[in-house]
């Protein structure tokens, strides 16, 4: 009881009526499972936490949780503190991924209506790993044209489209293709900026008369670090400071990868005179 | 009648980019309307503002079309199944500064190499430049992040509407 005084408000009320139909240690490598999986989709620290404990509070245990963008630890409790699990993962990489973050979202509603069995739990983290990303062709045309609707709207013209258009699409396809080599991240962001710059100012030169500017400030707008800013800004306002700051920085790193591969451009052909 | 024209031809092509970040980040197909609707709504706002009040400038048009968003993004989060991020995020995309990060970095890069009489008003449009493209940054995050903490929930299912 005395734990029942010092624990935090639940999130979610409990339900003391129903037995843990999931055993502490399962619970707890699944809820590791699912924080390293939230955590590789791009997930907020606050969003984790939520999921995490709303899981937890629906087979009533208790849950300690540390956050961190490439670590999670826990530590599960039961109610009458005769039982602990505490496990660590490290997390490796990240594919912003909001497939998983709905998915497990949506789960972690549908348990706390109707807890699910163990074997459930794993079969629909397992078919939440395993959806299929868009084809690969579908998502350079579909970025590609995002490229080109980007230049319209910054005021191009059809034949800046179509640049902005094919720049994106090269620029896309070597990002994916140095992601498949494991190149570090900001290299990736980097050589890519590089690469659908590079394609822009090629086509520029074959027509001297085209204005290069829209079409080159819309290819590498891709690679914009949306999801970790927005992350970023969520942790800060959340109080999650140090989170916060690694995500910031983060996104601040791929910010100057775009930088540094404009410039590199800028420098090479002359553009800034 | 022009005006209202562009507005609406550009509103229609920020749903187009929304989308293209909806499929890069891996949205569920189910939410990619809801996304082509939130990036023509950013359109919308931002460039409405900017035709009506041409004195709130981008900083303050980019602000409200991000605050928007995440308002319907909840609604939104209902209709779709899924947390107002993932349809908020790609749809608040096409308001991202691209041409004022550019012209900053073209300004660096003219700094390096010239100590000419042009220095200074160079330095000047840089930083106009380098100011504008963080506050619109900083604006776009903090706009679309703010509905959730003013409704002061902890999930988007305890909002009832």
């Amino acid at each position: 009881m005395v734990f029942e005084k010092r624990r935090s408000t639940p999130i979610f009320k409990p339900l003391n009526k129903l037995p843990a139909t999931v055993s502490i240690q399962d619970l707890g490598s699944y809820l590791l499972e699912v924080g390293v999986a939230l955590l590789r989709a791009g997930a907020a620290t606050k969003r984790i936490r939520t999921n995490l404990r709303r899981l937890a509070d629906t087979y009533g245990y208790h849950l300690d949780d540390h956050i961190e963008p490439r670590a999670l630890s826990l530590t599960l409790r039961s109610r009458d503190h005769e039982q602990q699990f505490t496990g660590t993962r490290v997390v490796h990489g990240q594919a912003i991924n909001f497939k998983i973050i709905s998915g497990i979202s949506r789960m972690s509603w549908a348990i706390v209506e109707k807890p699910w069995t163990e074997e459930q739990l794993w079969a629909e983290l397992d078919r939440l790993k395993s959806l299929p990303d868009y084809p690969r062709v579908v998502i350079l045309l579909v970025v590609a044209l995002a490229g080109s609707a980007f230049c319209f709207v910054y005021g191009g013209g059809l034949v800046e489209m179509a640049i902005t258009f094919g720049a994106t699409f090269c620029g896309l396809w070597a990002k994916q293709e140095l992601v498949k080599k494991k190149f570090n991240p900001y290299l990736i962001t980097y050589f890519s900026a590089v690469i659908a710059g590079l394609v822009t100012v090629l086509f520029s030169f074959a027509d001297k008369t085209l204005g290069l500017e829209h079409a080159l400030t819309t290819s590498f707008l891709f690679l914009i670090p949306g999801v970790q800013l927005i992350n970023s800004i969520s942790d800060l306002m959340d109080g999650e400071i140090l989170n916060g700051i690694d995500r910031g920085v983060n996104a601040l790193m791929h910010a100057l990868g775009i930088a540094l591969g404009l410039s590199t451009l800028i420098y090479l052909f002359g553009l800034h005179t | 009648m022009d005006a209202f024209l562009t507005i609406l031809l550009k509103s229609i092509w920020c749903g187009a980019a929304a989308i293209g970040f909806g499929v890069l980040f891996n949205t569920p197909t189910r939410s990619l309307v809801a996304i082509y609707g939130g990036g023509v709504v950013a359109g919308l706002v931002k460039y409405s503002v900017l035709s009506l009040v041409p004195e709130a400038g981008v900083i303050i048009s980019s602000f409200l079309a991000a605050l928007v968003v995440g308002f319907i993004s909840i609604p939104m989060a209902h209709w779709r199944h899924v947390p107002p991020v993932v349809f908020s995020i790609p749809s608040i995309i096409p308001l991202v500064p691209g041409v004022f990060a550019y012209r900053t970095m073209l300004g660096l890069v003219r700094l390096t190499k010239a100590n000419d009489e042009n220095f200074v008003s160079t330095v000047q449009l840089m930083t106009y430049n380098a100011v504008n493209t963080l506050f619109v940054v900083m604006v776009i995050a903090i706009g679309v992040v703010l509905p959730m903490y003013l409704l002061r929930k902890e999930s988007v299912k305890n909002i009832r509407w």
